[in-house]
């Protein structure tokens, strides 16, 4: 507290927002106590944080927002990593990331050609017109996220070139190399689909390998 | 600078959203709409608190949304999931404003009190609070939001790249201005 009558402005503020050591704030409370201009100064200032802790008012265009919402979801990305596809602890080197998801792309799609075989067999229960329409839409939906990650895939990829002086020609060969491992499955899914272009399950794997490659440009970019 | 992307988990961190959590991440968008309603108020209130601006946070909302979904698979559930949104949605606005001209003002820490009526009275008519935050400048509005929110002056200082001290002087400006405007 300074020689004056009254506490001095950063004495009131710290004493507002708790920062002030405890020590030091137990000292001035004699103050507060005696000197109402003082005290009321501090509750003014204090007053603020309550005020912003109660309930803001709801704006009424919030639901409006859930369209274009949803509708920029199924437009960019339509499916979110799993949680076992993704990274969450701490960075593994992003080689054995790489190699993990390269592994599980490939997995996936030699599970669904053996899959999908016989499951295309049969009628299932949904009447065919709804199932057609189903699949067109689902078809449409793929085919704007495989365009969207092939077109976030090339700018990564060009930003990846400007880095490329910056990268140790080590690191850089063992991108290049797990890339490549990436681009293998998606040149495989691709032919698989024009074998096959109606197959969802094919267009879903090549949009999986797609956000996964973009995933790992991605990393690059963060670690540069 | 970004929050890190999940912080611990507390004891009272019940999840009121697993289920729904879950089916999200399963590609559930139905789901991802359950969490939307319950969670847009508070993502909306943040938004535009610390923008001032109510077109923009709507924008914002749509942003904070958007990125929750695709970033869904890594929400692991140790922290609530409303935890877990508000710090993306501080990265988001923060991002937001460093690629707009409010960068400037952001870490131009000098903003004097007198060009941004920080100084001026009480006004004539009283102000609700989230109105008086808007008439903030950028950077004391940004800053005072974020101490609302439970940062510390180092973690502002981080998160908005001007020294903790021009912080804290903004902080305690802002808060002297709201306090005049808002106390008759």
């Amino acid at each position: 507290m300074s020689d004056s009558a009254h506490l001095t402005e950063a004495e009131r503020q710290t004493l507002a927002d708790g920062s002030m050591a405890t020590r030091q704030a137990r000292g001035l409370q004699a103050h507060l106590r005696a000197c109402p201009s003082c005290a009321a100064d501090v509750d003014r200032l204090r007053m603020i944080a309550r005020r912003y802790g109660e309930p803001a008012p709801r704006d009424p265009v919030l639901a409006g927002l859930w369209p274009e919402i949803r509708s920029r979801i199924e437009r960019r990305k339509v499916v979110p990593i799993p949680p076992a596809a993704a990274s969450p602890r701490p960075a593994p080197s992003l080689r054995r990331s790489v190699l993990l998801i390269a592994g599980t792309a490939a997995g996936l799609a030699a599970a669904a050609v053996l899959w999908l075989r016989p499951a295309r067999l049969g009628p299932g229960p949904v009447s065919d017109q709804v199932r057609a329409r189903d699949s067109i839409q689902a078809l449409v939906l793929v085919a704007d996220s495989i365009r969207s990650y092939r077109d976030e895939a090339q700018v990564l990829l060009d930003r990846l070139e400007l880095q490329r002086a910056m990268i140790r020609p080590e690191a850089m060969a063992s991108i290049e190399r797990d890339l490549g491992v990436i681009d293998r499955s998606i040149e495989e899914l691709e032919l698989a689909i024009q074998r096959d272009p109606r197959n969802p399950t094919l267009r879903q794997l090549l949009v999986s390998s797609y956000r996964q490659k973009v995933e790992v440009l991605k990393r690059v970019g963060n670690a540069g | 600078m970004t929050l890190s992307a999940e912080p611990t988990a507390t004891p009272h961190d019940a999840e009121p959203f697993a289920d729904a959590v879950r089916r999200a991440q399963q590609g559930d968008v139905d789901a991802f709409e359950t969490i939307y309603h319950a969670s847009a108020p508070a993502v909306f209130a943040i938004c535009r608190r610390m923008t001032g601006d109510d077109r923009e946070a709507r924008e914002l909302v749509q942003d904070v949304f958007v990125r929750a979904w695709e970033r869904l698979g890594t929400f692991r559930g140790e922290s609530a999931l409303a935890t877990w949104l508000h710090r993306l949605t501080v990265n988001r606005v923060l991002e937001s404003m460093r690629s707009s001209r409010r960068h400037a003002a952001l870490i131009d820490g000098d903003e004097s009190a007198d060009a941004i009526g920080l100084e001026s009275d009480q006004l004539d008519m009283r102000l609700d609070l989230d109105a008086a935050l808007a008439r903030l400048p950028a950077g004391a509005r940004t800053v005072l939001v974020l101490h609302l929110e439970g940062f510390s002056h180092g973690e502002i200082a981080r998160l908005t790249g001007i020294a903790a001290g021009t912080a804290r002087a903004q902080l305690w400006r802002a808060r002297r201005a709201l306090a005049r405007w808002l106390i008759p």
